[in-house]
């Protein structure tokens, strides 16, 4: 008898099932496609808009601006890809009391309902993103050195984790009392304050989003690294950052299942 | 046995069924709220934006002041909520579920079973907006010309942008009967919609082509100038001329819209669901 | 063949085929699939005919697949045939003129048509606009039938809160507000309890004796069947197998009749006469093909102090499920 699949094999072999089944669907390929570059497309005209009128934008330039929304869309491609499907399939599960059965099982519940599922066309947005940054670089005429690269990768992996822990435990708290469609979309349009550096926002708006939902650690940090606005040891608060936030979104998941199994009993 | 008499009037049934839209938004009330507070985001976020940008220009961009931003990021919230329609892809959902078929085998068209309900549901939004207003009004300190609001014009304005896309979002919905991937269509819909109508900013803010584009389109009829309507930058001759776009739209639609509707049943007679 | 003039419902060699694309396995077909589509022609319905007089019960029986919502679809309108005719009170279906359409309802068992978060008297609200019912008839008809299904108590309930069987007794309550001529009911009492079952039957069968409604009603339920039609249309495949009054269809499919004899001393060798169904002490059950039934009861009359002989038709449920299994055509089960 084998033993359990440890965490890093059970999420490869989850992911490996979901990718093989989406594969199935090759017209989806076209059709995120096509939706990818519609949504980059706004987003560009926004800038143009912006930079239509203004040289500087609360002292960004038009291609400081384009990294930040390469980040944004880069994220975003990770949270469609990896982090809301599972979102659905978690709310699916307690409305249909289906999540004990996930609960019994011998892997952690959390990694469990984290990686069910994957939509692996959204991939497109991660590698729209990244094409969108290498623009950006190139319009800056700024070289990356490897270090500086690395500082990015870093805090693009911590902004992964930061909205993936704002996505589970928003989840995971409000579910019950708000129509899930509703949350879902109020989610979106959280994540949308993302799509522009946090510094140029109010002083309230700036300060909810760095410390009550830090979105500003995950895209606006990596964008100001990447492009040199701040120094590389600022991936240090990114890494501090993401570290808290995982920790907050496990000890509120462990609370909900608390409660959950409670009910339930 | 006699044909039973019948007292149908249409105006009678846009009553009740704008009844029944209201009823049951009303009990939903509470996340009525939420959504208007959901909505709230990305006007914020556009709001905070182009007041950055003016304030870096002295104050005013195009002719547009912060206060006059303000005001017009705060009634967007409110023509959001005018905007709504039957969604496009629920006809797939209708369709497949069968739902389509109780509504066809009634004395009466869908068009006008859903144009109510979503236009009853209305004044429950209008009321969960008030607050959201208010508390953008603190926040933002807005700027109206009062004195050259005109309310009945505003209503009709209101109305006429919901006419004008309910019935863009209803001929969209009849790609459904053909397939099923028309979200690739919508979504350039959608797309163009932000940028033409008005939502994402302004038309006055965009380049000149831009703007001469979207008067040639229903976007802005839907969104922009009910906006304007109500912060006062129109003179009521450009209200009147707005009002007629909507009502040469309203009918242009549903001239689209009837022709299509017409082949979609006997597509969907054809090949059942 | 005349019809009678003033039959509700005419279909004359009514055809329905529906073209299903042919879905490949394996991976290599799929991808050829998306450039060329195979379809084959699937024939729902073939050629029926049938006329229903007016006032009449009509029972649509067949297993799934055979038709039955395909037929009531193309007469309510909602499908269009591919080719033959059907008439509705003198109008095609499918032009699905509001004239027609006021004076017909369809009700689907386990479907929804009222407003789901809303009590059902929101809902009666807005069929009385639908249909234009004046004033006076729907205050008269909806008191009625409020009281008849005693479900005045419900009747202000979001319909959401309520069981399948209130539910149904609502949705049957609406669709009788506008006093149609003509009712389709598919599968109307699906799912519901055996008492619930008996209420909706009776208060159809009321309505179709106050106002002279004629019925259509397709239906899994032989207690359904029994309790309401007089008439009979069995199809499968398509096709129609028999057409005619209910007491007939046992004569046309089942070649059994059910012998019940009640004696204290009955032979041990009860097989031998045909199929046992139940044995007690002092009681049998025999299934016995039809020829030899009279042959059979008189051998027990003399082999016993018979105190009760029956000769029964098979159980309806029995035929009709020998009927779509193609079990009992001509065979001759005396022994098994």
């Amino acid at each position: 008898m084998s033993r359990p699949a440890g965490p890093v094999r059970l999420a490869r072999l989850h992911f490996k099932l979901g990718a093989l089944n989406e594969l199935q669907y090759r017209i989806n390929f076209w059709v995120q496609l096509f939706n990818s570059a519609l949504n980059l497309g706004t987003g560009l005209i926004a800038i143009a808009v912006v930079y239509n009128q203004t040289a500087t934008l609360g002292g960004w330039t038009s291609s400081q601006l384009l990294a930040v929304l390469g980040v944004h869309v880069l994220i975003g491609g990770f949270l469609k890809t990896f982090v809301v499907p599972n979102m659905w399939v978690l709310i699916q599960d307690v409305q249909e009391g289906t999540l004990d059965y996930t609960l019994t099982r011998p892997a952690d519940s959390q990694l469990i309902v984290s990686v069910r599922q994957i939509n692996i066309w959204s991939l497109i947005d991660v590698v729209l993103g990244v094409g969108v940054v290498a623009w950006a670089l190139d319009e800056m005429q700024t070289g990356l050195s490897a270090g500086g690269l690395l500082a990015f990768a870093v805090t693009l992996v911590c902004g992964a984790a930061i909205v993936y822990a704002i996505w589970i435990t928003a989840v995971t708290i409000a579910f019950k009392a708000v129509d899930v469609g509703d949350l879902m979309q109020i989610l979106n349009g959280v994540y949308e304050a993302g799509r522009w550096p946090v510094s140029i926002y109010p002083l309230w708006l700036r300060g909810s989003l760095t410390v009550i939902i830090p979105l500003a650690f995950a895209i606006t940090v990596p964008a100001e690294i990447v492009t040199g606005r701040v120094p590389w040891w600022w991936l240090v608060v990114a890494v501090a950052v993401a570290a808290a936030a995982l920790l907050v979104s496990r000890l509120i998941w462990k609370r909900g299942i608390r409660n959950y199994s409670g009910a339930s009993a | 046995m006699t044909t039973p008499r019948t007292e149908f009037s249409l105006v009678r049934y846009y009553r009740a069924g704008m009844r029944l839209g209201f009823q049951r938004e009303i009990q939903y009330r509470i996340r009525a709220f939420l959504m208007l507070i959901g909505f709230m985001i990305e006007p914020t976020i556009y709001l905070v934006v182009w007041t950055s940008v003016a304030d870096a220009q002295g104050g005013e961009i195009a002719g547009l002041t912060t206060g006059t931003l303000a005001a017009y990021y705060i009634v967007w919230t409110l023509v959001r909520v005018y905007n709504l329609g039957y969604a496009p892809d629920a006809w797939e959902w209708r369709i497949r579920e069968g739902r389509l078929n109780e509504f066809l085998s009634q004395p009466i068209h869908p068009f006008h079973r859903d144009y109510t309900f979503f236009a009853g549901a209305k004044f429950v939004w209008t009321l969960a907006w008030i607050p959201v207003a208010l508390f953008l009004t603190i926040i933002f300190d807005p700027v109206f010309e009062w004195a050259a609001v005109n309310v009945a014009g505003f209503v009709v304005a209101l109305w006429g942008g919901y006419t004008v896309r309910f019935l863009m979002l209803y001929a969209l919905g009849m790609i459904n009967f053909w397939t099923t991937r028309g979200s690739a269509i919508f979504g350039i819909f959608v797309a163009s919609e932000l940028v033409l109508s008005g939502r994402l900013v302004p038309l006055e803010l965009m380049p000149e082509w831009v703007a001469d584009v979207a008067a040639w389109l229903p976007f802005k009829w839907t969104f922009q100038f009910p906006i304007d309507t109500f912060i006062g930058r129109l003179a009521p001759r450009e209200i009147l001329t707005g009002i007629g776009f909507q009502a040469l739209w309203s009918a242009v639609l549903g001239v689209i819209f009837a022709l299509v509707w017409k082949r979609a049943i006997r597509r969907y007679g054809a090949v059942g669901n | 063949m005349a019809h009678p003039l003033d039959s509700p419902v005419v279909v004359e060699a009514l055809t329905k085929t529906f073209r299903v694309p042919v879905r490949e396995a394996g991976l290599g077909q799929s991808v050829i699939s998306l450039f060329k589509r195979e379809y084959r022609d699937v024939e729902a319905v073939r050629e029926i005919r049938f006329d229903l007089a007016s006032g009449e019960i009509v029972g649509f029986l067949g297993p799934n697949g055979a038709g039955k919502t395909t037929t009531i679809k193309m007469l309510t309108g909602l499908l269009f045939p591919t080719s033959g005719s059907a008439t509705v009170l003198g109008h095609q279906p499918w032009r699905r003129e509001k004239e027609l359409l006021r004076r017909i309802a369809l009700v689907m068992g386990q479907r929804n048509n009222l407003a789901w978060d809303l009590p059902a008297v929101d809902s009666f609200e807005l069929n009385k606009a639908i249909y234009g019912i004046p004033d006076e008839v729907y205050r008269e008809r909806k008191a009625a039938y409020i009281e008849v299904l005693d479900v005045a108590d419900i009747a202000t309930k979001p319909v959401r809160n309520l069981s399948l069987g209130e539910r149904m007794k609502m949705e049957i309550v609406a669709a009788l507000l506008h006093g149609p001529e003509i009712l389709f009911l598919d599968e109307p009492t699906i799912g519901l309890d055996v008492t619930m079952q008996r209420r909706l039957r009776q208060f159809i069968l009321d309505y179709n004796a106050e106002t002279g409604a004629t019925v259509l009603l397709t239906s899994h339920y032989m207690a359904d069947v029994s309790a309401m039609v007089s008439r009979v249309i069995v199809i499968d495949h398509g096709a129609i197998l028999y057409d005619g009054p209910l007491t007939g269809l046992s004569d046309r499919f089942s070649a059994h009749k059910t012998i019940r004899v009640e004696a204290i001393d009955l032979p041990e060798d009860l097989d031998r006469l045909g199929r046992v169904l139940e044995r007690k002490p002092a009681r049998a059950s025999i299934e016995v093909p039809r020829e030899e039934v009279s042959a059979v009861a008189g051998h027990l009359l003399t082999v016993a102090n018979v105190t009760d002989l029956a000769i029964e038709e098979t159980p309806l449920e029995d035929v009709i499920d020998r009927v779509f299994s193609k079990e009992d055509e001509d065979s001759d089960h005396t022994q098994d």
